[in-house]
C-alpha cells in the first residue's frame, strides 16, 4: 500500500449536545486541526445539527452531527483515532474512505412497487 | 425446494404470483449510504433487527451493502441495535 498519496475520506462527528455553542465550535475546529495539522485538506463541512441518538452514549441522549470530507494521508489515520479517542467532547466518530465529494446530503427515496 | 405442492392445480396459482424484485436494483442505486436512515429503516424490523432478504426481495449484492450499511448506521446512532417496543 501506497502511504504517501492523499486519499479521500469522509468523517461523520457527533459532539456532545451539552456544550455550548461556542464550545462546539471550538470542539469542531479541534476536529480540523488535527485533520490539517497532518497535511491534510478539508473540502467540505456539513453541519446536520443537533438530533436524538437511537440509544443512549456515555449519558449522551442527544447528539450535534457532522460530516467532513478531507483529504489526508492513510498513515495519519491512526493518529487520528487515537486523538479522538481522547477527546471528551466528541461523543462518537466515523472514518470511511469516500469515492467523491458530496455537496448536499440527500437521498433519492426507493419507487414504490405495487 | 418448498414442500411440493399438488402440480395439476396450484401450478397455475404458482406462475401467476408475482416474482419479489430488488428494490435497490429497480431504482439503479449502485451504494447504499448509511446517511439514508429513511430508506434503511425500510429494511429493519420494529425492534431493529436487519430484515432477510427472502422477505424484502433484495438482491444478493445488495443485501451485502445494505448490511454493511445499516451495521455503520446504528454505530453512530442513527439506528437502533435494539428497540424497545
Amino acid at each position: 500500500m501506497n502511504q504517501d498519496k492523499e486519499n479521500l475520506y469522509e468523517g461523520m462527528y457527533i459532539i456532545s449536545a451539552t456544550l455550548s455553542d461556542d464550545a462546539r465550535n471550538k470542539a469542531l475546529d479541534k476536529i480540523q486541526n488535527g485533520i490539517t495539522s497532518h497535511g491534510g485538506e478539508i473540502l467540505k463541512i456539513h453541519e446536520q445539527g443537533r438530533r436524538r441518538l437511537a440509544y443512549s452514549i456515555d449519558g449522551h441522549r442527544e447528539g450535534y452531527y457532522y460530516v467532513l470530507y478531507f483529504k489526508v494521508k492513510p498513515s495519519a489515520i491512526s493518529e487520528l483515532w487515537h486523538d479522538y479517542h481522547l477527546n471528551e467532547d466528541l461523543v462518537r466518530f466515523i472514518t470511511l474512505t469516500a469515492e467523491k465529494v458530496i455537496d448536499k446530503i440527500e437521498f433519492k427515496a426507493l419507487e414504490q412497487t405495487e | 425446494m418448498n414442500p411440493r405442492r399438488s402440480r395439476s392445480s396450484d401450478n397455475g396459482d404458482f406462475r401467476n404470483k408475482k416474482r419479489k424484485r430488488c428494490p435497490f436494483t429497480q431504482a439503479g442505486i449502485r451504494d447504499i449510504d448509511y446517511k439514508d436512515t429513511n430508506t434503511l429503516t425500510k429494511f429493519i424490523t420494529e425492534r431493529g433487527k436487519i430484515l432477510p432478504r427472502r422477505i424484502t426481495g433484495v438482491s444478493a449484492y445488495h443485501q451485502k451493502l445494505l448490511a454493511a450499511a445499516i451495521k455503520r448506521a446504528r454505530h453512530m446512532a442513527l439506528l437502533p441495535f435494539v428497540a424497545e417496543m
